[in-house]
């Protein structure tokens, strides 16, 4: 049945396919288009350079009312993101806005990438490492950059 | 700062490191499913005197519902689910315009020309489109209706139907926020804080279920170029419901009833 929710998800497919972004990718899974695999190239000068990170969304019959639950399956090593893999991103939470998509999602995601918000932490050690020895960070980071190989 | 930095984190540390954020959300999602369990996204029309049923021993309440009654004969309930004001006022004024088709045709226009405008803001034209499509959808279908009272069942019908409903939300939320973005140095004094306009509008302006307050009911009135009496009814001392036209001076076009936290449509006598 076409619901609202999965026309718009046919349409946001169509708009990855057709103008992706670079560094990022994702479609739906073969049999249900309300849960999408996405992988997110580590950006640039950035610890997280030349890794590649699997995820997963899950969306409702509410998208794009109400943000899909994203998640990555790749280990991290990143101060907002979980340990079960859970994202801390406003836009993901209360900063939602119906007119994001998931090209918009995923971007925003590999910039979280980039530029983390310590003060916000879901992996405190992350962060404190982050913010105080950014040298084991990064050492951190690339153990989790060369695990995603494997993955 | 850093000693409190070190403080949060040991904290989470306890807790397991608990994804905080998916446990509220979690929450969230269950007590609007019990809301939307109970209401229908738009009511039929019921009596004032309905309103006392919710009052049974406040003569404070019982007292306005007096004075409601004495100027208007219906109130339609919208579901308390933060959209309220934006269903009920989309609801209202849609249905208001059904009966003069000059204006409705002005508003179709005005709907037509909208997308655009949003995109020259900055919206993105791909999302945009999407709702924009199904609010010309929306309006297309009910004026393609042989008679009024089958305009009027349409309206209703769509309103009540979940994907529809909040699409028209969403419009309207996007229409505001145009609206204040436009107009961001008249609408920044009355933003508390030190948030700018646009923060404002991509935290409590463009996410559905955000409540509104007189800031976006003056912002979708500008959109939408009309005007809408607030008759607000409340534990107050005085006797009587209060009124307010916004923008002020206007003329009213759609009437609301807000009781703390929620509006409902009401329809003069």
């Amino acid at each position: 049945m076409s619901t609202p929710a999965r026309r718009r998800l046919m349409r946001d497919f169509k708009r990855l396919q057709e103008d992706p972004p670079t560094g990022v990718s994702g479609a739906p899974t073969d049999n249900n288009i309300m849960i999408w695999n996405a992988v997110i190239f580590g950006p640039h000068d950035t610890p997280f350079e030349d890794g590649t990170f699997k995820l997963t969304i899950e969306f409702t019959e509410e998208y794009p009312n109400k943000p899909p639950t994203v998640r990555f399956v790749s280990h991290m090593f990143h101060p907002n993101v979980y340990a079960d893999g859970g994202i801390c991103l406003d836009i993901l939470q209360n900063r939602w806005s119906p007119t994001y998509d998931v090209s918009a999602i995923l971007t925003s995601i590999q910039s979280l990438l980039s530029d983390p918000n310590p003060n916000s932490p879901a992996n405190s050690m992350a962060a404190q490492l982050y913010k105080e020895n950014r040298r084991e960070y990064e050492k951190r980071v690339k153990a989790c950059v060369e695990q995603s190989f494997i993955d | 700062m850093s000693e409190k930095f070190e403080l949060s984190g040991e904290q989470t540390h306890q807790e397991g490191q608990i994804n905080q954020d998916e446990l509220i959300l979690q929450q969230q999602r269950q007590i609007q499913q019990e809301i939307s369990e109970s209401t229908p996204l738009v009511g039929e029309l019921e009596s004032i005197s309905s309103l006392n049923a919710e009052y049974s021993s406040d003569e404070v309440y019982l007292q306005k519902i007096k004075d409601l009654a004495s100027k208007y004969k219906f109130v339609r309930r919208t579901r308390p689910d933060g959209n309220c004001f934006f269903r009920g006022f989309s609801y209202g004024y849609i249905e208001k315009l059904l009966s003069n088709k000059d204006e409705f045709k002005t508003f179709y226009t005005l709907a037509e020309n909208s997308k655009s405008s949003l995109v020259e803001l900055g919206f993105p034209q791909f999302t945009v489109e999407d709702f924009y499509d199904t609010f010309m959808e929306v309006l297309k279908r009910i004026s393609d209706m042989p008679t009024l009272e089958e305009s009027k069942r349409e309206l209703h019908q769509l309103f009540n139907e979940q994907g529809y409903s909040d699409y028209m939300v969403v419009y309207l939320r996007l229409l505001t926020s145009g609206q204040l973005q436009r107009e961001k140095d008249f609408y920044s004094c009355f933003i508390e804080g030190d948030r700018t306009v646009i923060d404002f509008c991509h935290q409590e302006v463009e996410p559905m279920y955000k409540e509104s307050d007189h800031i976006h009911i003056m912002a979708a009135c500008s959109a939408m170029n009309t005007g809408v009496r607030v008759v607000y009814m409340d534990r107050g001392n005085n006797k009587q419901v209060t009124e307010h036209d916004l923008p002020e001076g206007s003329t009213p076009y759609v009437h609301l009833l807000y009781r703390p936290g929620h509006y409902d449509i009401l329809y003069p006598n």
